[in-house]
């Protein structure tokens, strides 16, 4: 019954929406009156909390085992701790497609109700909120209802969860990166009010400033914690795959990104007013192509749902008409819009466009990565996969080129030519530091790969910039913008380690049987696998192993796991991980052989602690940059 | 007006130049880092260039895991061709006889030395190419 009304709850917002829209056809024929808006924002809250009552009731049917709900049977299952009960509603398409739906109208209800009533944006934004929310939960309703039921019976105990799904950090990955997918509808419907209304001496930058801050924060932690997630539970070593979906993810980040240094540009010295709007459209037109890539199966990827061509096509067809519509609006209004103030070479301003112009060269490169494969396999029927070779080509000068102009940007100014003196005092010091560093590196190391030392090269010449800035305003007690410096830093500090890890990182594969020992190299005196316990869990058998590593002169004792899963018969591994500042000590346990022994994949992972550092200062550096009021 | 339209067609076409010049030059590199993707049948039949990284689809044949020490050999098959896998390494947990696996390496002397198993997050997985295959029979 609940279920029911839960699936009622929605039909009746989804209908709400639908009435407020043809309220405002109707309005627009009569005359325009401020009441008319209030009662639209009026039942538009009233459609919000219609779906999130509708969510706390399948919240609550999940929790409450409710095994005559399909999807809640196949994903969730009696046996599982209450937490995971919960996050079994994202594990899969329907009830993920449902979340997306809640911080959807979540974010919009704050925002449309946080706005000034006399905005001359609102209403136009309203109906944006609700054409998006309305393309959605259509979608949901018409092709992945989550309320359906097994008729005329439920099962008796539900399918489980994907074992490796049970893990905190994934979680809470779905809702945190969905909060900022979604998050960016708010600034794509705003640009596009403000794209209709025409009247292009409102002041638009300042009222999503902060809302674009907080989506991005949440984009970037939840894009990591996807990342922390797989380097310590797929057992890989790795953190990034350059994997179709962790792209998509991709895409809307780096458009993002540019937004926020478009739209600093754009409120601070109205320059670069149309790529500040063109990039609002971008991040949600992007959004909606992964969420097509992710759930219409096209792409073989360790994330997509199940194939289903009719949701593909559904979502194909909303998110291309979203798209083509924003840009057409978008090029009719192009020539109204006056920002053709000359930028001047040198200045803060050239440089934020410069980093615009990069960035969508990567979002270019990155798009047809992802969407070569599918249009050759089309045309010619070859199959083929792009995989990191490529990423990495393409990636290594443009990173050379981003870093080297943010290493001259530091010491640019608003509308104002680089002084000759300044531009040679930081950058010869910096270039020697940097190439100094880099040949004592290598001739420590003794390894050379191209790409890697590019990595490094870049990475350091931002630090080094950055290390220079901040003692010499120190000294001359001068203004640093701290959250730019911060998110610098943490870029800096990101391309370091993750060359730095491609470079020194290595593997070992092991062979041994209980009590034996093994010394590996110089480095590993001796790998010791003392003991097996086998224990059981809640819902899983567990056999660890008990191994001491002797690694520098010190003993660490690791336990990797297999584990096998009760209600699927599943086997994972549990990746054991000694991590200290620079290096990880990573072991996976494999299989047995015939004669009782068993093997293992050593890694020894460098820097990556770093790598989740530099996420964190970025995020840092946002937070800091958000709360500066506007200048 | 009409002369800064003008100046902006201008700027507008040197965008355009430039970023075919660049695309052209993208997809030129897509070329030569593309994993093509085969099936044991195609593997068997045509002239696979050894030195070229491939990926190779299909199930792993019943009873043909055979491990020692860290090296593991198997058999790859379409239920028409067959290919002798090597893989040097902890095999990922998906990675079973009788299940969908694709794996990544080099094509030689009719061995595959592959250097990746990629065995699909789900138990239920088989290579899109082979489910066609396996209706169609």
């Amino acid at each position: 019954m609940i279920g029911e009304i839960a699936h009622f709850f929605s039909l009746s917002a989804a209908l709400l929406l639908i009435i407020i829209l043809l309220l405002n056809i109707i309005f627009f024929f009569s005359n325009p009156n401020s009441n008319q808006l209030i009662l639209s924002i009026r039942l538009f809250n009233q459609s919000c909390w219609l779906i999130f009552v509708s969510f706390g009731l399948y919240i609550y049917l999940a929790i409450t085992d409710d095994f005559s709900i399909s999807y809640i049977a196949s994903h969730s299952n009696s046996q599982l701790p209450i937490f995971y009960k919960i996050a079994s509603i994202w594990s899969a398409h329907e009830g993920s497609m449902f979340l997306w739906i809640v911080f959807l109208a979540l974010w919009s209800l704050l925002f449309i109700n946080g706005l000034d009533k006399n905005n001359p944006l609102k209403k136009l934004t309203l109906i944006m909120l609700i054409l998006v929310i309305l393309g959605f939960l259509l979608f949901l309703l018409i092709t992945s209802n989550p309320f359906s039921r097994i008729l005329p019976f439920g099962v008796m105990d539900g399918a489980d969860i994907n074992p490796i799904l049970q893990d905190p950090a994934l979680a809470i990955h779905p809702p945190i990166l969905y909060l900022g997918y979604v998050g960016f509808v708010i600034s794509f419907s705003y640009v596009m009010a403000y794209l209709c209304k025409g009247n292009f001496k409102i002041e638009w930058e300042e009222d999503i400033r902060a809302w674009s801050f907080v989506a991005w924060i949440f984009l970037t932690v939840g894009i990591t914690l996807g990342s922390w997630w797989a380097y310590y539970e797929l057992g890989w070593g790795g953190y990034w795959f350059w994997d179709p979906v962790e792209n998509v993810a991709l895409l809307p980040w780096l458009a993002a990104t540019a937004f926020m240094h478009s739209l600093y540009a754009s409120s601070k010295s109205n320059i670069l007013k149309t790529w500040t709007l063109f990039l609002g459209i971008m991040i949600f037109s992007l959004s909606l192509f992964g969420a097509f890539i992710v759930r219409s199966g096209i792409i073989d990827s360790v994330h997509s749902f199940a194939n289903d061509p009719q949701r593909g096509l559904y979502l194909l067809g909303f998110s291309g008409l979203m798209t083509l519509l924003s840009l057409v609006i978008f090029a009719y209004r192009i020539p109204a819009i006056n920002s053709s103030k000359p930028v001047i070479t040198g200045s803060k301003e050239s440089f934020l466009s410069m980093n615009n112009i990069l960035m969508v060269t990567s979002i270019f490169s990155i798009f047809l990565g992802v969407t070569y494969p599918l249009i050759l396999e089309s045309f010619s029927g070859e199959k083929v996969s792009i995989g990191p070779p490529y990423y990495n080509t393409i990636f290594a000068p443009l990173i050379l080129i981003a870093s080297i102009l943010i290493m001259i940007s530091v010491d640019s100014l608003w509308q104002r030519k680089m002084l000759a003196r300044k531009f040679f005092r930081s950058i010869i010091p910096t270039f020697i530091l940097v190439t100094s560093i880099i040949y004592i590196f290598w001739y420590l190391i003794n390894e050379f790969s191209l790409l890697t030392y590019i990595g490094i090269f870049s990475g350091l010449i931002i630090l080094v910039a950055y290390f220079i800035k901040i003692i010499s305003s120190l000294k001359a007690k001068e203004y640093i913008n701290k959250g730019s410096a911060f998110a610098h830093i943490g870029l800096g500090i990101l391309f370091l380690s993750i060359s730095v890890n491609s470079l020194l990182s290595y593997q070992k594969n092991i062979n041994l049987s209980v009590g034996e020992s093994l010394r590996i190299n110089e480095s590993i005196e001796s790998f010791k696998f003392s003991n097996l316990n086998v224990r059981t869990a809640s819902n899983h058998d567990v056999i660890s192993a008990n191994v001491f590593v002797l690694m520098d002169g010190v003993s660490v004792n690791l336990n990797p796991e297999k584990r096998k899963y009760s209600t699927r018969g599943q086997i994972t591994s549990e990746t054991a991980i000694h991590a200290t500042p620079f290096k990880d000590i990573y072991l996976n346990i494999g299989d047995q052989l015939e004669d009782g022994s068993w093997t293992f994949s050593l890694k020894i992972n460098y820097f990556v602690k770093w790598i989740w550092l530099s996420s964190a200062l970025m995020v840092l550096g946002m937070v800091l940059a958000m709360q500066k009021r506007k200048i | 007006m009409l002369e800064v339209r003008r100046k902006r067609l201008g700027k507008l076409l040197v965008i355009l130049f430039i970023s075919a010049v660049g695309i052209s030059l993208i997809l030129f590199s897509l070329n030569s880092k593309l994993d093509l993707f085969y099936t044991p049948s195609e593997i068997l039949s045509g002239k696979i260039n050894s030195s070229s990284r491939i990926k190779l689809g299909g199930m792993v044949k019943a009873n043909s895991i055979k491990r020692l020490g860290t090296s593991t050999s198997f058999l790859v098959t379409d239920f028409q061709a067959e290919v002798f896998v090597k893989f040097e390494g902890v095999t990922p947990d998906l990675f079973k006889e009788g299940s969908g696996v694709v794996v990544l390496g080099y094509f030689k002397d009719q061995k595959f030395s592959a250097e990746e198993i990629f065995a699909k997050h789900d138990e239920n997985y088989m290579p899109p190419e082979l489910e066609i295959g396996s209706q169609s029979e």
